[in-house]
């Protein structure tokens, strides 16, 4: 049920933000009340904000902040509204501070190679403007074409060629951000605003990042340019066994080329759900069980000469290479590949529209088999008990930005037949999460590597993940947010502010 | 703050209880869940609406969403009536959607989303919600026969509507017709001339219709289906009676509304044949029919009209026209970079909110401006012309329809 707020509190936000830029309809509320699935249809109403604002600058973000803080209504962020954690999601109503128009290019650095914006633009739209002066600010999410720099920020993402460019946090230089009680501060590696690399005071640009809005709203940043690559090259490369495709992207990962930007291994199951998709493998016999696919970017020489060793490796691994059209035209769709709903497939067979849910852990190599083996279970327990939930494969890519062999984001994506939400197959999904989120930690990983864990059932674990780190967590919150307006309920968070 | 307080208790709020709004969500329920489901949102940042308004309300997820919610009784058209309005039916992001994408080669699938905001102002209008312009500009058309012209000066009756073709002798009926539409008739008639000159030029017979009303688009659109009705049923009529089975339209909007929405009216539909006047005249330029020889000196770039490039795919045959016009430099902007390009004239969004449509073609002729040395912008629909060419005015670039370009190379004065 959605709450009101007090007539006198609508009329403060409309005298900061102007009376375009505030809204309490139920359109508008409803609409702001989810992101990507799973999403509790059936509870939705639980989560619609009181109020949206759409701000147009820091002076009005601070001013709503201050406002909060003085009736204690919670504050939730939300940029792309992509983020695959509920970290947009407002769960206990409250107002919502939707940055979309906050997307300006405020400032272009050639000098120093920087560029500066507000958190509601799209790298998409960023890099059409970057490309007529030869850069590119490559945070490749898979989200490319709709996330936005708010909610990369909020989430510490994680970039698709990260091994070669870095991610969200390595191309982020500074940024500037409205604290819980509504102060404006700039944080980066120290204090200057295009500096890289700085000794000096606390590293506070990693504390304001992956916070999911828990610690304040960024209003402006600058970022990281990098010289639009000459040449990109793909390749990719079939097994008729997992292991060896395992191996192989091993060898790839610590091949020790620098242009590497990526490598991402699909496993049998990812294949059998891809020949759904008419366009992808289905030339691929069913004697397939792995595929890998590698890219790197660079200057045209440099790039020419890293493929003919990933080629090398690649075929030396015994790979067999699926030839240029597969290789560039499947890393090409890279952003489109995740989820159609009409791949959904009940068991015996029938096609059933299904969302997509996507489990990103970060796991050690070496544990890559054993997880993979132990999640597949997880979710053919789901989709025995209930015929509402499909296994849609797995994928491991490269995590560690310019070193990519020590850990890998592992996914798994589960299809989801959401109008069958009840009480019952809510309770036994986040039951399942959790269990994801167990086998991660297990091994030795961590439950998330770019969505944040703080979605129902992950989030249970978030304390035994990070340990004396929660309370750390618990601490600063408390320190920064004494009210507990800065998007609450997220994380656990609460418990900082029951001890206290 | 156009919109109902979030205040009342939800639970009270049965949006699908009455017969109308029930039918639209049991008829669009499954194509808005292929989009809730999928939730990509990638359609965001190319819908020329949304990079104007950033607001949620009007992304393409959430005309889907809206149907979702309205199943299961959180909210009601009322709520969300005057969000549709936001809307250029483009079509950027059916063809921006990972369902198109992925499923759309094989299964000839595509994510509908025009249709779900042309069914939702239909609902609108017949639960009385109407939009003050758009109802006005409903009963000028059921009144006049024609569309009207922004403005509303002009009367736009159909004994005037081929007031354009003074002086030419066009015959009335025959096998091949051109249907002129309103907005070029009454607004830039000089499109209409100049198809007229060039396909003449090039040897192709044809008249025009006895009494010509509008196609109907605008209509379907914005809701009054039952004027949209009537408007086809008398053209077919008319056809028929001047015994036409070939139509050329010149306007992209007229070919779309006939070719998507006349077949389910009539059940002889197939008799007729509809064509495209940028098909047709680059077919008679290619076959040596029709001669450019008059050197055109601009260096000029197109703009792809949302109807031929997004919703039907035609974006070949104006580019090879323009090719084929002797002293122009044509600096082209691919097809698929034009997917977020818009005039934002599409749907009546500019006689509803009109500012917007101009915000649009603002940022459209920006970005021709961008383009080294480009003096002309040229796009194929009479629609798009309007408020580019306002915007072009304030910005020092002018704006052409290709015929007029074309008739000029081939030596015509229009
Ligand atoms: C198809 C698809 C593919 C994806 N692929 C990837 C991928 O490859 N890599 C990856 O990292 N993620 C991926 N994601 C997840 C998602 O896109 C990312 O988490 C992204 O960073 C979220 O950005 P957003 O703008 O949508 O943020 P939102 O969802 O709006 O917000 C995310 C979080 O950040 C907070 N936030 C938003 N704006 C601000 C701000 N201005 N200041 C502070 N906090 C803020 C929010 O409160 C929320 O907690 C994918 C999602 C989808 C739907």
């Amino acid at each position: 049920m959605a709450v009101a707020l007090l007539d006198s509190v609508v009329d403060e936000l409309t005298a900061i933000c102007g009376p375009d830029h505030v809204f309490t309809g139920r359109s508008a509320t409803f609409n702001r009340a989810r992101v990507p699935a799973p999403f509790p249809v059936h509870k939705w109403d639980e989560h619609v904000p009181s109020a949206v604002v759409l701000p147009t600058s820091a002076h009005q973000v601070s001013e709503v902040v201050k406002m909060a803080n003085r009736h204690r209504i919670p504050v939730v962020p939300r940029a792309g509204a992509t983020g695959l954690t509920d970290g947009a999601v407002p769960l206990r109503h409250g107002i919502v501070v939707d940055v979309k128009l906050m997307n300006q290019i405020l400032d272009l650095d050639h000098e120093n190679r920087t560029v500066t914006v507000g958190p509601g633009i799209n790298m998409l739209k960023l890099n059409e403007e970057l490309r007529k002066h030869g850069y590119i600010y490559p945070d490749n999410p898979a989200s490319y074409p709709c996330s936005l720099v708010g909610g990369r920020i909020g989430t510490s993402g994680w970039s698709l060629i990260g091994a070669r460019y870095g991610h969200t946090r390595d191309l982020v230089i500074s940024f500037e951000i409205v604290l819980p009680t509504g102060e404006i501060v700039r944080v980066g590696d120290g204090g200057g605003r295009t500096v890289r690399k700085s000794s000096s005071g606390y590293q506070l640009k990693h504390l304001f990042m992956g916070h999911q809005g828990t610690l304040g709203i960024v209003t402006e940043a600058t970022l990281e340019l990098v010289p639009r690559p000459e040449a990109e090259f793909s390749a990719f490369f079939a097994y008729g066994d997992y292991m060896d495709a395992w191996r192989a992207t091993g060898d790839l990962a610590r091949s020790g080329v620098a242009t590497l930007a990526g490598v991402v291994l699909f496993d049998e199951w990812k294949l059998a759900y891809l020949r759904r998709d008419d366009e992808a493998y289905i030339p691929q016999p069913e004697s397939i069980k792995g595929v890998i696919a590698c890219a790197s970017y660079g200057n045209a020489d440099e790039v020419r000469i890293g493929a003919k060793r990933l080629l090398r490796i690649g075929n030396a691994s015994g790979g067999v290479y699926l030839g240029d059209e597969i290789s560039q035209g499947d890393w090409a769709s890279r952003h489109d590949r995740y989820a159609t709903p009409q791949h959904g497939r009940t068991r015996d067979g029938q096609v059933a529209l299904m969302s997509w849910h996507c489990e990103d852990a970060s796991i050690p190599y070496s544990e890559l088999p054993a997880v993979r083996e132990e999640w597949h279970a997880i979710a053919a327990k789901l989709r025995e008990r209930f015929d509402m939930f499909d296994d849609w494969g797995m994928f491991a890519y490269t995590n560690g930005a310019f070193k990519p062999w020590g850990d890998y984001l592992t996914e798994i994506d589960i299809g989801i037949w959401e109008t069958r939400w009840d009480e019952e197959t809510w309770a036994a999904w986040v039951d399942a999460k959790r269990e994801l989120a167990r086998v991660s930690i297990e091994h030795g990983g961590s439950i998330s590597a770019c969505h944040g864990s703080c979605r129902e059932g992950e989030v249970d674990l978030v304390p035994a993940e990070l340990g004396g780190g929660f309370e750390v967590m618990k601490t600063i919150k408390r320190g920064l947010d004494p009210n507990n307006i800065m998007n609450p309920g997220k994380y656990l968070l609460d418990q900082a502010y029951e001890e206290a | 703050m156009a919109d109902r307080a979030a205040s009342e208790d939800l639970t009270e709020v049965q949006s699908n209880g009455n017969g109308a709004a029930r039918e639209f969500v049991e008829e669009w329920r499954d194509v808005a869940y292929n989009c809730f489901s999928s939730g990509h949102k990638f359609c965001r940042e190319v819908c020329p609406v949304m990079q104007v308004t950033r607001d949620e309300r009007h992304t393409p997820t959430a005309f889907h969403a809206n149907v979702v919610a309205m199943e299961k009784g959180h909210l009601s058209i009322e709520d969300v009536a005057e969000d549709y309005v936001h809307c250029t039916m483009c079509g950027a992001c059916e063809l921006r959607c990972p369902n198109t994408l992925f499923t759309g080669d094989f299964y000839r699938f595509r994510q509908r989303t025009v249709d779900v905001v042309k069914a939702a102002r239909a609902l609108a209008v017949k639960e009385g919600i109407h939009q003050k312009d758009w109802k006005r500009w409903a009963e000028l058309t059921d009144r006049w026969g024609n569309e009207p012209v922004l403005g509303w000066t002009k009367e736009t009756s159909g004994s005037k509507v081929r007031a354009w073709a003074a002086g030419l002798d066009i015959p009335t009926g025959g096998e091949t017709v051109l249907f002129a539409d309103c907005e070029a008739a009454f607004k830039r008639p000089s499109v209409p001339r100049a198809v007229a000159l060039i396909l003449r030029e090039a040897g192709v017979e044809f008249g025009l219709m006895d009494q010509q009303w509008c196609c109907g688009g605008p209509m379907w659109e914005t809701g009054y289906v039952e004027i949209a009705h009537k408007m086809a049923e008398h053209n077919m009529l008319d056809w028929r009676k001047t015994g036409t089975r070939r139509v050329i339209c010149l306007d992209p909007h007229d070919y779309i509304t006939i070719i998507e929405n006349y077949p389910s009216l009539d059940a002889s539909f197939d008799e007729f044949e509809i064509v495209l006047a940028v098909d047709e005249i680059a077919e008679q330029i290619r076959d040596g029919k029709l001669r450019l020889t008059t050197p055109v000196e601009r260096t000029v770039t197109y703009h792809d009209p949302c109807r031929l490039n997004k919703r039907m795919g035609v974006w070949q045959s104006p580019r090879e026209i323009l090719r084929a016009i002797p002293g122009l430099t044509f600096v082209d902007v691919d097809h698929v970079t034009q997917w977020s390009y818009c005039s934002g004239a599409g749907s009546n969004l500019g006689v509803a909110k009109p500012e917007l449509t101009a915000e649009i073609s603002r940022r459209r002729v920006a970005k021709v401006r961008e383009l080294d040395g480009v003096d002309t912008l040229v796009s194929a629909c009479p629609w798009s012309e309007r408020p580019l060419t306002e915007q072009g005015e304030a910005q020092g670039i002018e704006v052409y329809d290709i015929f007029e370009l074309v008739a000029e190379a081939a030596g015509f004065e229009v």
